[in-house]
């Protein structure tokens, strides 16, 4: 079972919706053409501290492959890429220059928490004292992929659960101004 | 040298050192005041030459410390463990072995970062790993904080 | 077989017909305003070939499949990537100097588009004839250096700063030997103009009639070349793990985009340069003697033996990105300077002694 276009309705996470389920004829079709441009398009920041980095690298290599979904393209510089993968542990010396990173790049942008280290702290939750409990305490995460490691199709299961995400949700988010009633 | 010669040579130079029965490294137990001499020997002595430090690391037994120094020969290619004990726990000190072999800078920055051990005559003792300003030395047995959830 | 219609046929229906309309300045401005659409769209369509092109041969050059979910085999990879990137957030760094900024990618552009003035599609479909045509390439293509430099300058970033110098250093040094290499097919040929070049050829490729000369000028052509590009396995200015990316470290979306259509641009460039003076430009393969053969041979559309060539020295210049490790930048110098330069001499002494002697076929 995986996350596809039909069971988003009950999936778990934030999913942007119009305010009354209604939706302007042209920023609707300008949103699909975004959202598909965005989903289909994902470059990744080269970012793997630990054990998890090593599947990460796996599923990018000929045997898994990533690129066939269109994520070839790894730029090293935040500026450039939109996707971070944070995979591996992360320890509290790290978090600042993950943080760093995180602002560092580019709307819109979006986090994968891969493994269990960066969902939870993993393995060292109880015992550790250098170990950032979850690194949603950090940066916003949108989807995670648990595992330790896990295995490169997971990892590729959890960017598509992402690409599905990206469809789903407004390219525009567009504030209207409030009125005096509202306030 | 195998490890019964290694035993034999270090009985007739050192006479107060003690052996450990181990299954791979022959380990040697001594004194902290003779620490230097016996490395500094081991290290120049041509038929010993003892010329890496591969792992200088510490121990906390909950009454005392433990510093252990692997060495290892590139000519002759054999192994010893050397230890050390130390029994205060409030202000462990111990000589730098900087300039035996200089690998042992980093070694012993790890040491003083993670259990708090000084070392004396040490070019630049400073906190590699866990940053200047954190408080504690968390490998000890008695440390605690707020990170760990199961003292 | 000679087309039924020629595009010198094409070209010349049009300018009667704009001029039956309008007079005779409106009809030079609006002949203007479609070259310059059909230039667009030339430079548009081929770096949505490229980058397509590019993606898939990185992944069977990797024993894998490349972009396969999107579109068709991955057909619409190219698009999803551009729209993407204009879709994306306009980033200046804090410290940066804005107008240098922003005017790096566009003056990087813009000598890209230049360049591709002087260059012959087909018989008759050329742009301008000028006399001096493979000169202007090589001096247009010369002021890129200087977007290279304000980009890695105005970032504020000493990472970006370093990438530029080294992306100018190295452009500037490996300028020579390409000059150097074409120049030994011009004294055979005689001419600087490209219509001259090809036509000369006539009877033969350059890479087969000016034989030892010839061909190591192409294959020095396309070291420098790639080396010129900033392609591997000379990207040392923008390879990850040294720079993160160089020059354009700090630049994202619009901006970023254009640098990458720059360097597409470039590329096909320098492969339509090495197709036009080694290559053959748009003649069709012929070998003197078999009569047969060059008649199949003149079934083939002059502009699909073009574009044919150009794909070929294209993908050439991937294969080697994806074959070759990187070269530090000390290597790459002493390279050009002490081995590239002094042969790149001693090829054309030996270029114009073969055209002295009449020793070329």
């Amino acid at each position: 079972m995986g996350v596809t276009e039909d069971n988003l309705n009950t999936f778990p996470g934030e999913v942007y919706r119009d305010d009354a389920g209604q939706a302007n004829f042209f920023v609707t079709s300008i949103d699909k053409l975004a959202n598909w441009a965005r989903s289909n398009s994902l470059w990744p920041l080269t970012f793997g501290t630990s054990c998890c980095a090593i599947e990460m690298m796996s599923a990018a290599s000929a045997k898994y492959d990533w690129s066939r979904f269109g994520f070839e393209v790894a730029r090293a510089t935040p500026r450039q890429a939109d996707l971070i993968i944070v995979a591996g542990t992360i320890c509290t010396k790290m978090a600042p220059v993950l943080k760093r990173l995180y602002n560092q790049m580019a709307n819109p942008k979006y986090v994968i928490a891969m493994g269990s280290c960066t969902i939870s702290g993993g393995p060292f939750y109880y015992y550790s004292y250098s170990v950032v409990k979850g690194v949603d305490t950090i940066i916003p995460v949108d989807v995670y992929i648990p595992g330790c490691p896990p295995r490169p199709e997971a990892l590729l299961e959890g960017m598509m659960a992402l690409q599905a995400k990206i469809k789903k949700s407004r390219a525009y988010v567009i504030d209207s101004p409030k009125t005096k009633q509202e306030e | 040298m195998s490890k019964e010669e290694l035993k034999a040579y270090l009985e007739v130079n050192f006479p107060t050192c003690k052996f450990e029965d181990t299954i791979d490294f022959p380990v040697v137990i001594v004194e902290q005041g003779q620490l230097l001499s016996l490395l500094k020997s081991l290290r120049e002595a041509p038929s010993t030459d003892f010329d890496l430090l591969f792992c200088q690391t510490a121990v906390d037994y909950k009454t005392r410390f433990e510093v252990i120094y692997h060495l290892s020969s590139t000519t002759f290619r054999h192994d010893l463990v050397v230890k050390v004990l130390l029994d205060d726990r409030e202000h462990p000190e111990l000589e730098s072995i900087f300039s035996i072999w200089k690998a042992a800078e980093l070694f012993e920055n790890e040491i003083f970062d993670l259990f708090g051990i000084r070392f004396l005559n040490h070019p630049n003792l400073r906190r590699i790993i866990l940053g200047d300003e954190w408080q504690g030395y968390p490998l000890r047995k008695d440390y605690t904080d707020a990170n760990i959830l199961i003292p | 077989m000679i087309l039924m219609i020629g595009f010198k046929d094409i070209t010349l229906w049009i300018h009667q017909m704009l001029s039956g309309y309008l007079n005779p300045g409106w009809v030079v401005a609006s002949e203007a305003l479609l070259v310059g659409l059909a230039m667009i769209l030339l430079v548009v369509i081929m770096a949505v070939a490229m980058i397509y092109m590019e993606r898939k041969v990185a992944g069977f050059m990797q024993l894998r499949l490349g972009p396969m979910r999107v579109g068709l085999w991955g057909s619409m990879q190219a698009f999803a990537d551009v729209l993407k990137l204009l879709l994306k957030e306009c980033l200046t760094p804090n410290g940066a100097d804005k107008l240098l900024f922003s005017l790096a990618p566009f003056v990087v552009l813009t000598v890209s588009f230049l360049a591709l003035a002087p260059f012959s599609f087909a018989p008759g479909l050329q742009l301008w004839d000028l006399n001096i045509g493979v000169l202007y390439i090589s001096a247009v293509s010369s002021i890129g250096v200087i977007g290279i430099l304000m980009a890695g300058w105005s970032s504020n970033n000493k990472y970006s700063l370093l990438g530029g110098m080294r992306s100018g250093a190295q452009i500037v040094s490996y300028e020579l030997s390409a000059g150097l290499s074409i120049i030994a097919i011009v004294i055979m040929c005689g001419s600087l103009s490209i219509h001259d070049i090809i036509l000369s050829q006539s009877d033969g490729w350059w890479i087969f009639k000016g034989h030892l000369p010839a061909m190591f000028a192409f294959v020095v052509f396309v070291i420098a070349s790639t080396a010129e590009l900033n392609r591997a396995p000379f990207d040392l200015a923008e390879a990850e793990q040294e720079l993160t990316a160089g020059f354009h470290t700090e630049y994202s979306g619009m901006q970023f985009a254009m640098f990458f259509l720059a360097e597409y641009t470039n590329m096909f460039i320098v492969s339509m340069v090495g197709t036009t003076v080694f290559l053959g430009g748009w003649m069709p393969f012929h070998i003197v003697g078999f009569e047969a053969f060059n008649h199949l041979m003149d079934y083939v559309p002059s502009f699909i033996w073009f574009f044919g060539k150009t794909f070929f020295i294209l993908f050439l210049i991937m294969w080697f990105r994806w074959t070759f490790p990187r070269m530090r930048i000390d290597q790459l110098l002493k390279l050009e300077w002490k081995y590239l330069l002094p042969l790149s001499i001693i090829n054309i002494v030996i270029a114009a002694f073969i055209t002295i002697m009449g020793w070329h076929f």
